[in-house]
This record gives C-alpha cells, sequence and structure tokens, in this order.
C-alpha cells in the first residue's frame, strides 16, 4: 500500500515539468553560476594582475659606480676602507637592485612586465596608455645614492615617476613597490651609519625552538564545494513543498476522500506523504552531488558520513513535508506552501548559509542558521567534507532528527480525522 | 440497508444538515434533489462515512458505522461532484493505484481494469495521460474508479456536471444497467430533474438543510394534485402583464423566463379567460396557453418557491 502511494507521488513528479526544472535544474544552474562567479572570493585567489612599467636611466650606472670609485680613490679615505667600498659599492647600485632584485624577482615577475627604454623614447612612452608607470632615473641618481649610502653626505636623490591614472591599480602597485623599496633603502643607510651589520638582524627561523602550526589543517573548501552543499540543501527543502502540494490538491480534488473510503488508514496516507518525501529528498541530494562529483569534482573524503549526514536532512525533509500537508489540509489551503516555498525556503536558506557563509560575519547569525534544518544539515555537511568524522557533527544531526520528529508529531496532530470533515 | 437517523451535522453556528432522516434499501436507485446549499453534499459525506454527523447515527444493516465504519467502505463506491483523479496519471494508471487501495492486485485486477474501461467506453485511451480527456471521458473515468472493487453501494455526487449530451447518456445509460443488471444500490444527486426522473425510484427533496418532501416519483407529484402548472409563452413581456398576475389572488407562485412565465394555481381555477383578458389589457400578443401535467421541476418549485438550478 505504502510503496503504491509513493509510486504514484514519484510518476506524478516526474511527470511535472516545472517541478524538476525547480527541484533539479534550478540548483545546478545557481551552483555553476555562484560556484563560477565567486571562486575568486572565495578561494581566495588574486585576480590576475600584469603591471607595464618603463623604465628611463638617464645615466649609466656602470659608468656612475665607476667614477664613485675614481673619485673616492683620489681622495683622502684610508685604503682599507677605499677597499671595502670598492668591494661593496657595485652590489648597492640602486638601479640595479631595484631591475634584477626588485622587478624581476621571482615574486613580481609575473606581475610586472619592465621594459627598459631609451631617454629618447620618454614621449613616446608618456603618450602610451598601456604602461602604468614610467620610471625616470635621473642623471648622477647612483652616484648621490652611493654617497649618501656610503659617504653619509646629506644628499636626497629622486626617482622621477609617471603614474597612468588611466591604471590606477596598477600605479598605486609600482608606487608601493618604490615606497617599499625606499624605505628598505634607508633603513639601509641607517643601519650604515649606526655601523650595524645587516645581517646581525636578520631572524633566522629555522632556529626558532618548536614548531609551526597551521591553524585549519582540514581540507581546502572551494567555492563550488561551498555553493553545491548551499544550494542542495536550500533546494532540497522545495521537496517539501512539491509534496506538500501535492498531497493538497488530493485533498482539493477529493481523491483523499476515495483513499479514505476504499478503508486506508489516514496514518498509512500520512506515512506515504512522510516516506515520499525523504526518499525523494535522498534521491534529490544525491543526483546534485553527483553532478557536481562529475562536473566540479566535489568529492566526500567519507562517503558514508556524506550518505548519513543526507540521511537526515532528507528525514526533516520529509517531516516539513507532512507538516506542511496536514497545516494545508487543516487550513483548507495551499496558501500556507506557497508561502514556505516563496518566503520560508529563502529566509532559511539566508540564514542558513546557502548564499554566504553568514556566520562568519556573527556568532549569533552561525547559531541562528544551525537552528534552520538546512543551515544545520551545511555546517555538517562542510565539516565532513573538510575531512572531519561524523562525530564531530553529531550535534548537528541529532537537532535535524529533532526537528524532523517535532514536525512530525506536530503534522499528525494537526492532520483530519477523516476525508471531508477536514 | 444504509440510513441516516435524525443525523445533524453542524459547522460552528451553522447548521448544514438538520435532523435528516434517509434510507436505501437494496436494489434501489434514490434521487436526492436540491439547490445548492441544500445540504445534499453534507449528507452524502455522512452517509458515505467521511464525516461524523454532530448528532444522530448512520447506519449500515442497521449497524452504526460511526466507530467502525470498515464494513460500509467495502461494499461503497463513491462518485465525487469532483474529477477525483490523477490528472498527471494515465487512465489505467489511475485504475491500478485505486485498485490497489482496494487490495486488488496481479491479473485479477488487470481482468478488472479491463472490465471497467470496457464498461466506460475508455478501452482505446487506457493509456492516455488524464489530463488530455475531454469533459466527459474524466466523468466516465471517475465512475469508473468507483466500480472497480464490485460495490454494492454507490453514491454519485452529480456525475453529469458539465459535460455533452452525449457522455451524458451514457453515463445514465450505465447508471440504469448497473442497477438492472448487477443489482446496485444507488444514491444519484443531480440538478438535472429529468436524469432523476429517468432514474430513480424514490426521491428526497432537501433545502436548507432540511428534508422537505420524499417518496416515490408519483408520491411526490401528488403533492401537486390540488393545483395546476400553467405554461403561458410569448415572444417578450412587459411589466403591465407581469403586474397583472403577480397582484391575482388566484395564483400561487410564479417563475418567469424569457420566453416563458410558470404559473401554479387550484384545480378548480379557470385561468384561460383571464390570462387573455389580462394579455389584451397589457397590450401583450400571447404564443400559447398550456395546462402542464405537475413534474418534479414544479414539485420543487411549489416546495422552495425556487428553481432547482437557482
Amino acid at each position: 500500500m505504502l510503496w503504491q502511494i509513493i509510486k504514484k507521488q514519484a510518476l506524478i513528479l516526474l511527470r511535472n515539468p516545472v517541478q524538476i526544472l525547480l527541484l533539479l535544474g534550478l540548483p545546478i544552474i545557481l551552483i555553476t553560476i555562484l560556484g563560477t562567479a565567486l571562486s575568486n572570493w572565495m578561494d581566495g585567489e588574486s585576480i590576475e594582475i600584469n603591471v607595464k612599467v618603463a623604465m628611463i636611466e638617464q645615466e649609466d650606472e656602470e659608468k656612475q659606480v665607476n667614477q664613485f670609485i675614481s673619485d673616492i680613490e683620489s681622495g683622502v679615505i684610508p685604503e682599507t676602507a677605499i677597499e671595502m667600498i670598492k668591494e661593496t659599492a657595485p652590489q648597492i647600485a640602486p638601479i640595479g637592485i631595484l631591475k634584477d632584485s626588485v622587478f624581476k624577482s621571482e615574486e613580481l615577475a609575473n606581475m610586472i612586465d619592465l621594459h627598459e627604454a631609451k631617454p629618447s623614447e620618454k614621449e613616446e612612452l608618456l603618450d602610451d596608455s598601456s604602461f602604468a608607470a614610467v620610471i625616470e632615473v635621473p642623471e648622477n641618481f647612483t652616484y648621490d645614492t652611493l654617497q649618501t649610502i656610503m659617504l653619509h653626505e646629506d644628499i636626497s636623490p629622486e626617482l622621477r615617476v609617471y603614474h597612468n591614472e588611466q591604471q590606477e591599480i596598477g600605479a598605486n602597485i609600482v608606487s608601493d613597490i618604490l615606497t617599499q623599496f625606499q624605505e628598505q633603502m634607508t633603513f639601509g643607510v641607517f643601519l650604515s651609519e649606526k655601523g650595524i651589520d645587516l645581517d646581525a638582524i636578520q631572524i633566522d627561523t629555522n632556529e626558532l625552538p618548536g614548531e609551526v602550526k597551521r591553524i585549519n589543517q582540514g581540507n581546502p573548501i572551494s567555492s563550488k564545494d561551498y555553493y553545491t552543499i548551499g544550494m542542495a540543501v536550500m533546494n532540497v527543502l522545495f521537496m517539501a513543498t512539491a509534496i506538500g502540494w501535492i498531497s493538497f490538491h488530493e485533498k482539493a480534488t477529493h481523491v483523499f476522500d476515495r483513499v479514505i473510503i476504499a478503508n486506508v488508514s489516514k496514518w498509512i496516507y500520512f506515512l506515504g506523504i512522510l516516506l515520499s518525501g525523504m526518499i525523494f529528498a535522498f534521491i534529490q541530494l544525491l543526483v546534485l552531488f553527483s553532478f557536481a562529483w562529475i562536473v566540479f569534482d566535489v568529492t566526500w573524503p567519507d562517503l558514508t558520513s556524506f550518505l548519513i549526514v543526507s540521511l537526515f536532512i532528507s528525514i526533516s525533509v520529509g517531516g516539513l513535508t507532512v507538516l506542511l500537508a496536514a497545516i494545508s489540509y487543516r487550513l483548507n489551503s495551499e496558501n500556507i506552501i506557497d508561502f514556505f516555498g516563496s518566503v520560508v525556503v529563502s529566509l532559511m536558506a539566508f540564514i542558513g548559509g546557502s548564499f554566504f557563509p553568514i556566520g562568519d560575519s556573527s556568532k549569533l547569525l552561525q547559531t541562528l542558521g544551525d537552528l534552520t534544518p538546512n543551515g544545520a544539515g551545511m555546517s555538517a555537511y562542510l565539516t565532513i567534507l573538510r575531512g572531519e568524522g561524523i562525530s564531530e557533527v553529531s550535534h548537528h544531526l541529532l537537532y535535524i532528527l529533532g526537528f524532523a520528529i517535532s514536525s512530525i508529531i506536530i503534522g499528525a496532530l494537526s492532520f483530519p480525522k477523516r476525508g471531508a470533515s477536514a | 440497508m444504509l440510513e441516516l437517523v435524525d443525523s445533524t451535522k453542524s459547522f460552528k453556528k451553522v447548521k448544514a444538515v438538520k435532523k435528516l432522516n434517509m434510507f436505501i434499501e437494496k436494489g434501489e436507485i434514490v434521487g436526492l434533489l436540491g439547490p445548492n446549499g441544500a445540504g445534499k453534499s453534507t449528507a452524502i459525506s455522512m452517509l458515505s462515512s467521511l464525516m461524523e454527523p454532530t448528532s444522530g447515527d448512520v447506519r449500515y444493516c442497521n449497524k452504526s458505522i460511526l466507530k467502525n465504519p470498515a464494513p460500509l467502505r467495502k461494499i461503497l463506491g463513491m462518485v465525487p461532484q469532483e474529477i477525483a483523479l490523477y490528472e498527471d496519471l494515465t487512465a489505467i494508471e489511475n485504475l491500478q493505484f485505486f485498485g490497489r487501495l482496494y487490495r486488488m492486485k496481479g491479473k485479477e485486477l488487470q481482468r478488472k481494469i479491463d472490465v471497467i474501461l470496457e464498461l466506460i467506453g475508455l478501452t482505446d485511451h487506457r493509456k492516455d495521460i488524464v489530463k488530455k480527456f475531454s469533459g466527459g471521458m474524466k466523468r466516465r473515468l471517475n465512475i469508473g474508479v468507483a466500480l472497480l472493487h464490485d460495490p454494492e453501494v454507490i453514491i454519485m455526487d452529480e456525475p453529469t456536471v458539465g459535460i455533452d449530451p452525449q457522455s451524458r447518456n451514457y453515463i445514465l445509460e450505465t447508471v440504469k444497467r448497473l442497477n438492472e443488471e448487477r443489482q446496485m444500490t444507488v444514491l444519484y444527486t443531480s440538478h438535472y430533474m429529468e436524469e432523476v426522473e429517468f432514474l430513480c425510484d424514490r426521491i428526497y427533496i432537501m433545502d436548507k438543510g432540511n428534508l422537505i418532501a420524499s417518496g416515490t416519483k408519483q408520491e411526490i407529484k401528488q403533492i401537486l394534485s390540488a393545483e395546476n402548472t400553467i405554461s403561458i409563452k410569448a415572444d417578450r413581456w412587459n411589466d403591465a402583464f407581469i403586474a397583472s398576475i403577480e397582484s391575482s389572488p388566484t395564483i400561487h407562485r410564479i417563475k418567469v423566463e424569457e420566453k416563458e412565465i410558470t404559473i401554479v394555481v387550484p384545480k378548480e381555477v379557470n385561468m384561460f379567460s383571464e390570462l387573455a383578458k389580462m394579455a389584451e389589457q397589457a397590450g401583450l400578443e400571447l404564443r400559447s396557453i398550456d395546462i402542464n401535467s405537475p413534474t418534479l421541476e414544479d414539485v420543487f418549485l411549489h416546495l422552495t418557491g425556487r428553481a432547482l438550478r437557482d
């Protein structure tokens, strides 16, 4: 008997393309859109940036360094100091460091495209909007910088930087890099003035005692993981409205009266609605997660735990289904089902974190979210997906079960005694 | 066999049915007449065990079914006024589902389904989705579902509403045949007086929750034995003529339609000359004046002061 009721509900559902679209098509579309569109934000990946920078040197750095050494040699500085300067000056030539150790460094090489240009190209480069910035090294910049660093002369050599206002982000990046470069050079001058060896203040992390621990050792959750779960737990609630609606329609068309006159216990019918909601919700979850597995590679570290969480969520959907059906029978109106489908599901999905991790912003919102069956289910799924065991989500599962049992009891109490007497 | 005993049904402060007594004997076709809101559907719901009376009793074979409706439900078929079918399923899927509710299965169910499909003329449409059926086909399947388990009693609540004359005749002939060939007991409600006259042995007439008449067709019609029903026809009416009729003290009741006025007068009164005089004074040309034998419609008009389909 029960099987006949469930089979009939399945046939009706399968022959309703709008419902199928809502239950399976819509979440798949939403997973695809949200998972893809918000992947940068969710996955912590940076936006791909490519900044073109031009550098014009009005000097020859090597000549400047040689000139500096030559002038030092002809001066009154002791021989030992001259030897040290001769050895160090080529190493701290600023433009060389800026070009090779900064712009062409491993960290920045993918982001910065450095174009070294001749002074005659300056006007042309300034007109070229593809460059985020043009850096001009003035004459004697290297010579003046070496004098400042090594002889502590009070000179302030400056680079000229032309920013392209049309490329605000790129120009800001270049500006930040140059500021940092300048701060490091100034720090170097300071240490040199005070006679401190730069190596002495460098911290070797290898020599620190203890170990470095990662705060979260679980598997990372990608945006597609997140939205697969978010949309699944939201859209599975629509199964309750779909079956609830079919059940109310049976009342409205007096099919339910026929069932009662056939001497079928109303509790068998009630159980039929409950099991239909549960089984179809479970199938819906399996279909959605199978899609996500095939298309987005959303895989579960522990399949058994995943199935247990899905089963509990399905039981709560079954509970909601009989609750909606019973109330609509009692009120003799499908308005409650429409209201649940159009307003309550959206609200529960929002609080439950289906659209974005709302719980991250507030402990209270997290608690509220976990008080919805979808929110608790989502938390359980995410925990399982991170690689935690089923025991870690037992409190969520108990809450979901409690919600389901409460819904079933209220539904049973509201269910009409006989057919037409409702 | 099946009876309502002093049954009252109240919904909050409204009494839908008041102390109703009604019985149906085995093999009878009993008609239940009444305008909308008369309490027919409530009476049917109580008789079919779908609704408990607020007071009174419902008995099947002299045993109350209020505590244990199972014996009645086993032999009862119900044809609701609504199309109580799954429109997304095929005819055969509907019959299979309802058949299994009656614990029928396998070859027995299949054989029964074939018989019913043949009886209601839907064998060629067995695999069609009900949604695509015409109104008449849906009505026939609605009846077929109620006949599937060979009920001894069938309650039909306006089974011919909104269908074409051909389907209507088909249904009436089917009901008649089921009664004659299988001695099926039928409770039949309808707005169509001619259906009740054609089918029913006995008739109950309800109005405003009360039973206002009951008996065989002849017994009911004898209610009007002291009166005549006169039908007056004309192409149009004018206010002066209607006012004259309405002011006549000998006319008991009057029903005005577009081209016909029906009046009920005492048998001994000769209205011919008076009606002709009224028409002449009102400047109205009459097409005919007929004295009719009373119909159930006349009885209904007589008892309730309104037409059955009002």
